[in-house]
């Protein structure tokens, strides 16, 4: 009973790529690099950067157009709901895309091209990668919109269980439709250091961006603490932003520069150095979807300990994580403890260990499934979809009707002024990597 | 694969929420647990209010309004010059009297060093708009009184908007919140009404008794009304009750449509407004789960 299963001609919008470094943007590129190697043809759609638009190829013949819009509100293109139909039909067309998979509720753009590809009858998938609230007002505007986009999806994908029970409660959309498909790390880059580090001095690293969201407030709480009831304990702080200069002011104050080292900014590429000089790694987020920086701590053989919220309680098994409340004495605590079950821990243990609970191939695996599905659901036509988005609200919904209406008639005028025949389509190149992984994966 | 079809209960491991590890096996990734959405709680934080208690809170609202409407009347006396100069100035001696009264009965330790304080607060206040007096009368001289009363009318109403009804903004003793920037910018929008309507007036004198008079009220009104509600809940009614129906009085003899423009004001803050709230609690649907971003217990000090 073996199922071929049909390649697929995958489209990933989102504001979010490379040369931006972030969770989004590493889940894009690694889930295409896999996908890539199973045979499926992806394309990345993303904003101009800088001096960086137009094509671009990056590693293994990943295609990414990035289309000539300046960024308005962080990394956001501005939303102008019709104007950006025609480079997306041209796109979709040109590319012959069968599924569209738009990442990031915050993204602008992916909103804008899962509607567009939608009137178009193509397929669409979705992926939430943040948590949000439900009570301030931006909180509302962008549930309001997850609500028209995920009101005709085809499938849902979010990154941690806690991720999708929030995404559901924040779109109204049935649980049935969201699959739980992990982030994971690479671990080949992420390999733990060949010596091992002297247990003299305890070094605990943190990176990551010094603003109130990812809890650099508790850091300053929690630093003095705990230096002062470890004398052996060091501390080296990696990232920044506005919070830094607390950070700064904590050190002046307890006299704690030989014992916090402050590297600021780290560049990808260093992230790996920087964490095998240590023996723990702290986060003190306050929320979280999914932290891949866990994963790259624990890849890397660092015993981690972090805050319990949002998703980071289902990231990793519990003898490798130390769990504690967002609150200054618990973490203390959980340092206490990390502190004293160190010496158990062995960082190539962890890291082999980590290669079997997590893979970006698993993940390209688990995501074929979901095209899959989403390529069974059945055609339907402007009026059989129509109702679907009544149900967002009382004026809300005859809103979305009038925006899917016209977007259907700007499409119409689209097809008129440039029939899609005319189009010129793009040949597949399969390169010499891919030709060769297709020789290997055939046995 | 024999085994699956004979035991299928048996051979299947019980579903984790856990995200590492890959696809759990004899589940989809789609599928959704019976424990789903469990740990959600919904609306933990809501008071459930009663119809009283909410009428009762509403009555600070309506108290301050009729204070304001008192002002607006005695601008509107002086205006058409039915008080003189020399009945104003004793009228404000006798209000800062009276202030004093109530802010040292209310207050419950009896200090020494804060009585002197606010009489050397207020001694600089009143010398300060002696000073400013002159200059104030002249001030609007080249602006019509049609653009004055639109002005002062429309800072009014800002100044009702965003006032601070349930504090003060002159710290009174033992109060806990610092004022926000909507009550700094009320209490700015009724000084500068008050400076405007005083300039139209035909003597420096009569403007300096004004000015006393408006921003005596502007000023403490709030911090003795906060005293008394603070002291007694019974004498906050009463107090309240009183000033309503002398508001009422006095508005009815000047001008009847201001009458009953306040009087429907009232009615309107007193019952419908508590009823209406009431009703919409109902649709009040608050949800909070493990998704939530944390609070800090503490607090950031810059």
């Amino acid at each position: 009973m073996d199922v071929i299963s049909r390649k697929h001609r995958i489209l990933m919008v989102s504001d979010f790529f490379f040369p931006n470094f972030g969770g989004v943007e590493s889940h894009i590129y690694y889930l295409s690099q896999c996908l890539l190697k199973l045979g499926h043809k992806v394309v990345v759609m993303t904003h101009a950067y800088g001096k960086r638009s137009g094509v671009r190829y990056v590693t293994g013949g990943l295609k990414v157009y990035y289309v000539p819009w300046r960024p308005f509100l962080m990394q956001n293109t501005l939303p102008t709901l019709f104007m950006t139909f025609p480079v997306i039909r041209t796109i979709l067309i040109r590319e012959r895309i069968s599924v569209v998979h738009g990442h990031q509720a915050f993204s602008t753009l992916c909103h804008e091209a899962l509607m567009h590809a939608r009137t178009m009858g193509y397929k669409v998938i979705f992926t939430d990668h943040s948590l949000y609230g439900f009570a301030d007002v931006g909180s509302i505007h962008m549930n309001k919109v997850l609500q028209f986009t995920l009101a005709d999806i085809d499938q849902a994908i979010c990154v941690s269980h806690t991720s999708k029970e929030n995404t559901v409660l924040r779109s109204g959309i049935s649980p049935e439709k969201v699959f739980m498909v992990p982030n994971a790390v690479d671990t080949a880059m992420f390999t733990p250091s060949p010596n091992r580090l002297s247990r003299d001095e305890i070094i605990i690293v943190v990176i990551s961006r010094l603003v109130y969201r990812k809890g650099a407030d508790l850091l300053v709480e929690v630093i003095p603490e705990v230096c002062r009831l470890f004398p052996k304990v060091r501390f080296i702080v990696g990232g920044d932003g506005p919070k830094r200069v607390r950070l700064e002011e904590m050190r002046e104050k307890f006299s704690l520069q030989d014992r916090v080292e402050m590297l600021g900014a780290v560049p990808h590429a260093q992230v790996r150095s920087v964490l095998i000089s240590g023996h723990i790694f702290l986060n003190s987020s306050l929320t979280e979807a999914f932290c891949i920086a866990i994963l790259e701590a624990a890849s890397c053989g660092l015993l981690t300990v972090s805050t319990r919220v949002g998703g980071v309680p289902e990231v990793l098994p519990d003898d490798m994580v130390v769990l504690a409340e967002p609150d200054p004495e618990d973490m203390v605590r959980a340092v206490r403890k990390a502190i004293d079950i160190l010496p158990g821990i062995d960082p190539q243990t962890m890291h082999l260990r980590m290669k079997r609970l997590y893979s970006w191939d698993d993940v390209a695996k688990r995501t074929e499934i979901v095209y899959d599905r989403a390529m069974q659901s059945s055609h339907t036509n402007l009026l059989d979809r129509l109702p679907k988005y009544l149900t967002c609200g009382a004026w809300a919904g005859k809103l979305f009707c009038l925006v899917m209406i016209i977007n259907y008639l700007v499409w119409c005028l689209l097809e008129f002024l440039q029939p899609a025949k005319d189009i010129e389509e793009v040949p597949d190149i399969i390169g010499p990597l891919h030709s060769q992984l297709h020789s290997v994966d055939d046995d | 694969m024999k085994g699956v079809g004979k035991n299928p209960v048996l051979c299947q491991t019980k579903w984790r929420k856990v995200a590492y590890g890959g696809m759990q096996p004899g589940y989809d990734d789609n599928y959704t647990d019976d424990s789903f959405l469990e740990e959600m709680v919904m609306n933990a934080n809501v008071v459930k209010r009663d119809f009283l208690r909410v009428m009762v809170d509403s009555v600070s609202i309506s108290q301050y309004l009729c204070i304001v409407a008192l002002v607006v009347s005695t601008w509107t006396h002086t205006l058409n010059l039915a008080i003189d100069e020399i009945t104003l100035l004793k009228f404000d001696i006798g209000l800062v009297l009276v202030g004093f009264l109530v802010l040292l009965l209310t207050t419950s330790p009896f200090s020494l060093k804060l009585l002197s304080r606010y009489v050397l607060n207020i001694s600089f206040f009143t010398s300060g708009l002696y000073v400013l007096a002159p200059i104030c009368h002249t001030l609007t001289r080249s602006i019509s009184s049609d653009s004055i009363w639109a002005l002062a009318v429309f800072l009014l109403l800002v100044h009702l908007f965003l006032h601070d009804y349930s504090g003060s903004t002159i710290r009174p003793p033992g109060a806990l919140n610092n004022p926000k920037l909507t009550s700094n910018i009320s209490l700015n929008a009724s000084i500068v009404a008050s400076v405007l309507v005083a300039s139209r007036l035909p003597s420096w004198l009569h403007v300096f008794a004004i000015m006393l008079f408006s921003l005596q009220v502007f000023l403490f009104a709030p911090l003795v009304t906060f005293c008394i509600k603070k002291y007694s809940c019974r004498l906050h009614l009463l107090f309240s009750f009183a000033l309503m129906i002398m508001t009422l009085g006095v508005t009815y003899q000047l001008h009847r449509m201001l009458f009953i423009l306040l009087l429907a004001l009232v009615v309107f803050i007193s019952l419908v407004c508590p009823y209406w709230l009431i009703r919409i609690q109902e649709y009040k649907f608050e949800i909070n789960g493990p998704w939530d971003e944390a609070k800090l217990c503490f607090d950031i000090t810059e």
